[in-house]
């Protein structure tokens, strides 16, 4: 069907460019209960994503272009679609620009064989470890647990001679902990996903969240704090990285899209930061080529091969990351999605980072700062003050503060480590945020 | 109301389900088959571009099998009827049942629904619509020079369905619309600052009227939000605008009293059933058959009919909202809130319009009780802590109360958080006018879903950061 869809959209005199991207995808989910499986389910989908772009004239004259996009499933009218995508770019009127070229693919390893070869069976021993692993751990259960597997091959092909295929594997699980102790009952609900499942390194990820689980119990209310807090591991990637749900403040500020919009501030050459960098320098990549990066892939959706990019060095603006349109409008080169969060390794070990006393901060409901300001205020589901060597568990209160003066002063350890969508160090010492109790 | 018109693939599956039907439950002692489809579009015009975009569109059968003790499903991409009658055969054959479950008889059950709608969205172009937002964005654009950029958003979204088992063939047009303004200002020091207004529900286009006094208001409010400051975290007065209303409320006796929660003994709920979790001026309800409301809909991806469920009746916790697989286990009367993100996840029990039922006190009446407070004008994220019962909802700014008046002092964001049951505790006062506004939920991190939270103004204490 692709050829087909090909040859219809090569015999169209309307259209200045195009694009499909086919994508074929297979993949499996168990669901368990305490005692149980709950559901299992196995899913298939086959889909035609297309989209072309038009030229036209605003209503003073000027060139414009517009593009249209329309999705076909098996056996859908490519005719009907065709013409709906060519509709809506005839009425979309945007400054000219160019879509991507024909360049060479970088091979980037995306896709586990143990998945390949049978994603349920693969699954079903996923479950059983994660059981295998939480029934080690004294003082907690598993009380759910949910286990997907996915294989996507995807063709792209466009009307600048791209033709390119990629296949990638991802999996994803989810589970919660309990603890109970009298009449007092504490979880914690880890999800993560890997392009591989030897990634998921779950022996580690269990036991720390049992150790989070049995400590919750024993939390205190949360301290009034206003001073160096350390965040770790996970809860670092989550709040450098995101959760892919919401656009993070970083990601935000260096996008072209929103440069051209004139929502960012920044400026190529200019410090990100609004006053004086008291920490280690910051520098940022955006990258895509990382072997089995969660966000890693050999082009993305426009045809765009993967790439290293260089955003922030040493506080200053290198470039602003974006589709072909956007680079062209700002005049810079593309460099696509954004991928994987990458820092440098910072010149400090990791144990000299926790210098007593400190909070530390482990998990929380939700850090989602505000993404142009970058102001935060995120509820703690569990932290630490650790003080007089001793180490006392807290849930609750708020971490308050703003994204860039944290990163402009904050230290960062030697010690690296690729989690999901992030790598870089694995502990970071913020040297002034509040914690506003309850 | 319209008449119900299926894609032309979806309507003649639906003809031949009663024997894919028949030949699964030869083996299967419950199957049944869930035809789903949801497309849409969306379109933006900004100061500098615009666009217009097809929603992602999914389309696909789910075939369900269930014998009391676990749910089997497969889900085939699509219509095709020999592609569906394969996939019923490996999910039956595949599988063994346990014989003696004897599905709940249910009554026939059979229609066909369209969403109440004056203005079809389908009835006017693309074109048409993107004029309807050219014209919104030049009424914006120019109102302040601090304005760096003007967005006006458009999302329609059209979901059809049709369930079907040994007594059930139900099929329906769900159609949810959505505008957007967003304005974008910067200050003398560069700083770029924002704010949202939006009209949306289960309808036609005649919901999404912006009046001179939408824009006047967020044009005020983004104004505002340069001078901004930070809150000094506290405990505090607090009234919140039926938004943060609705959002307290869905992340609390929402999420908190998902039933398949309650089965994976994650919901703090479970164990205060006919207890006390609020003021007695709290009533909580989650409807999906609320006119109009974003999350409406007429049956559930499970084929149970959409009716009100009482969650929380004068500060006593009643029931919570369930899908299939959690009422049975749990042995508790169906709600109609078995939901899928599309036909490729499985359903669970999910939010439909979830919210505070209105009181009696007009908001110039309670305003006239703070001497010293926070008005909680704007949400813009929740999450939820089942078994914790904390709260988190981030309001994107708030303003202060003074002796009774909202002044001009702007604290942005503010972050609420708490232990559940003493914030509606403290509820001393529910206004009088209820509101629903549209939202995203997910379970966890993903498993989005349309649904609208919403309630009146309310009176209380919580702690602020």
């Amino acid at each position: 069907m692709l050829d087909k869809i090909v040859s219809a959209l090569k015999a169209r005199k309307d259209l200045t460019g195009w694009s499909v991207r086919h994508v074929n995808s297979t993949g499996a989910q168990v669901y368990a209960v305490p005692k149980q499986v709950e559901a299992r389910r196995g899913v298939d989908e086959e889909k035609f994503r297309i989209v072309v772009f038009r030229r036209s004239q605003t209503p003073d004259g000027s060139p414009a272009i517009g593009s249209g996009d329309v999705t076909i499933l098996p056996g859908g009218d490519i005719s009907a679609a065709l013409d709906q995508a060519a509709l809506v770019a005839g009425l979309v009127k945007n400054p000219l620009h160019t879509i991507p070229a024909k360049k060479s693919m970088p091979d980037v390893d995306l896709a586990d064989r143990e998945v390949k070869k049978d994603s349920l069976a693969t699954l079903e021993t996923v479950m059983s470890e994660l059981r295998k692993n939480a029934a080690a751990q004294a003082g907690v259960d598993l009380t759910s647990a949910e286990c997907f597997a996915d294989i996507e091959t995807t063709h792209f092909v466009n009307s600048n001679g791209i033709d390119a295929e990629q296949e990638a594997t991802d999996v994803h699980v989810e589970f919660v902990l309990q603890s109970r102790e009298g009449d007092k009952n504490t979880e914690t609900h880890r999800e993560l996903t890997r392009r591989r499942v030897s990634d998921l390194n779950l022996t580690a990820e269990v036991e720390r969240r049992a150790r989070y689980t049995r400590d919750l119990l024993h939390a205190s209310p949360p301290p009034t704090w206003d001073g160096p807090v350390v965040i770790q591991n996970d809860a670092l990637a989550i709040f450098l990285a995101g959760d892919g749900l919401t656009s993070t403040t970083l990601r935000t500020l260096s996008s072209a899209s929103t440069k051209y919009s004139k929502v960012t501030p920044w400026e190529v050459g200019q410090s990100v930061f609004r006053g004086e960098v008291k920490g280690d320098p910051f520098t940022l990549w955006g990258n895509r080529r990382i072997p089995f990066g969660n966000v890693s892939n050999r082009f993305d959706a426009e045809g765009l091969p993967a790439q290293r990019v260089e955003i922030i060095r040493d506080n200053k603006l290198v470039t602003f990351h974006g589709a072909q349109r956007y680079a062209d409008y700002l005049e810079q080169p593309p460099t696509g999605d954004f991928g994987t969060v990458e820092l440098p390794a910072g010149k400090r070990k990791a144990e000299s980072l926790l210098t007593e006393p400190y909070v530390e901060i482990c998990m929380f409901s939700w850090f989602n700062p505000e993404p142009v300001s970058g102001d935060f205020s995120s509820e703690i589901r569990l932290g630490y003050l650790v003080e007089n060597g001793k180490a006392t568990p807290f849930k609750g209160g708020q971490l308050v503060g703003n994204m860039l003066d944290a990163l402009a002063n904050a230290y960062w350890s030697q010690e690296t480590e690729l989690i999901g969508n992030y790598m870089g160090p694995s502990t970071a010492r913020f040297n002034q945020l509040k914690v506003a109790p309850t | 109301m319209s008449e119900l018109k299926l894609p032309q693939a979806m309507a003649e599956l639906r003809r031949g389900l009663p024997n894919v039907i028949a030949a699964g439950q030869e083996k299967a002692p419950y199957f049944a088959a869930l035809l789903s489809s949801k497309q849409g579009v969306r379109m933006f015009v900004d100061n500098r571009e615009e666009g217009v975009n097809e929603m992602p569109p999914t389309a696909g059968t789910v075939l369900t099998t269930f014998d009391g003790d676990v749910v089997l499903e497969r889900a085939v991409g699509g219509f095709d009827k020999q592609e569906v009658e394969k996939g019923a055969r490996e999910l039956v054959s595949s599988a063994t049942f346990d014989p003696n479950y004897k599905p709940e008889a249910k009554p026939e059950r059979r229609g066909d629904f369209v969403s109440s709608m004056k203005i079809d969205p389908h009835s006017l172009s693309v074109q048409e619509k993107l004029d309807r937002c050219r014209e919104l964005q030049k009424r914006i654009k120019a109102l302040d020079e601090r304005i760096v950029n003007a967005r006006v958003g458009y999302n329609e979204g059209t979901e059809y369905s049709v369930f079907a088992n040994s007594t059930s063939d139900l099929a329906q047009r769900i159609q949810r619309v959505h505008m957007l303004m967003v304005l974008f200002v910067a200050g003398p020091d560069g700083q770029v600052r924002y704010d949202w207004l939006s009209k949306s529900g289960t309808g036609g286009m005649e919901l999404l009227e912006m009046t001179d006094e939408d824009i006047e208001s967020i044009l005020k409010s983004s104004l505002g939000l340069l001078k901004a400051e930070r809150i000094e975290p506290g405990e505090y007065q607090v009234i919140s605008a039926p938004g943060v209303s609705g959002t307290i409320c869905h992340e609390s006796f929402g999420h908190g009293v998902e039933t398949d929660m309650f089965l994976k003994e994650r919901a703090m709920a479970a164990h205060f059933i006919d207890k006390t979790v609020g003021s007695d001026l709290v009533n909580i309800a989650d409807n999906p058959a609320f006119e109009n409301g974003f999350g409406s809909y007429f049956f559930d991806d499970e084929g149970q009919m959409a009716s009100d469920t009482k969650i929380v009746k004068e500060g006593i916790f009643k029931r919570g909202i369930t899908d299939l697989y959690s009422s049975e286990a749990l042995d508790i009367n169906r709600s109609a809130n078995g939901r899928r993100q599309d036909y490729s996840r499985k359903a669970y029990a999910r939010m439909s319009n979830t919210y505070f039922e209105a009181g009696e006190t007009p908001v110039e009446d309670m305003l006239a009780q703070v001497d010293n407070g926070i008005y909680l004008d704007r949400w813009s994220s929740g999450m939820e802590d089942p078994q914790g019962w904390g709260i988190q909802v981030t309001c994107h700014f708030g303003r202060e109360i003074k002796n009774g008046k909202i002044t001009d002092r702007v604290f942005a964001p503010i972050g609420i958080s708490g232990y559940v049951p003493k914030v509606l505790g403290s509820i001393t006062a529910v206004g009088n006018e209820m509101y629903l506004e549209p939202g995203t939920c997910g379970k966890g991190n993903k498993e989005l879903l349309p649904v609208a939270s919403g309630g009146p103004h309310l009176l209380m204490r919580a702690p602020l950061g």
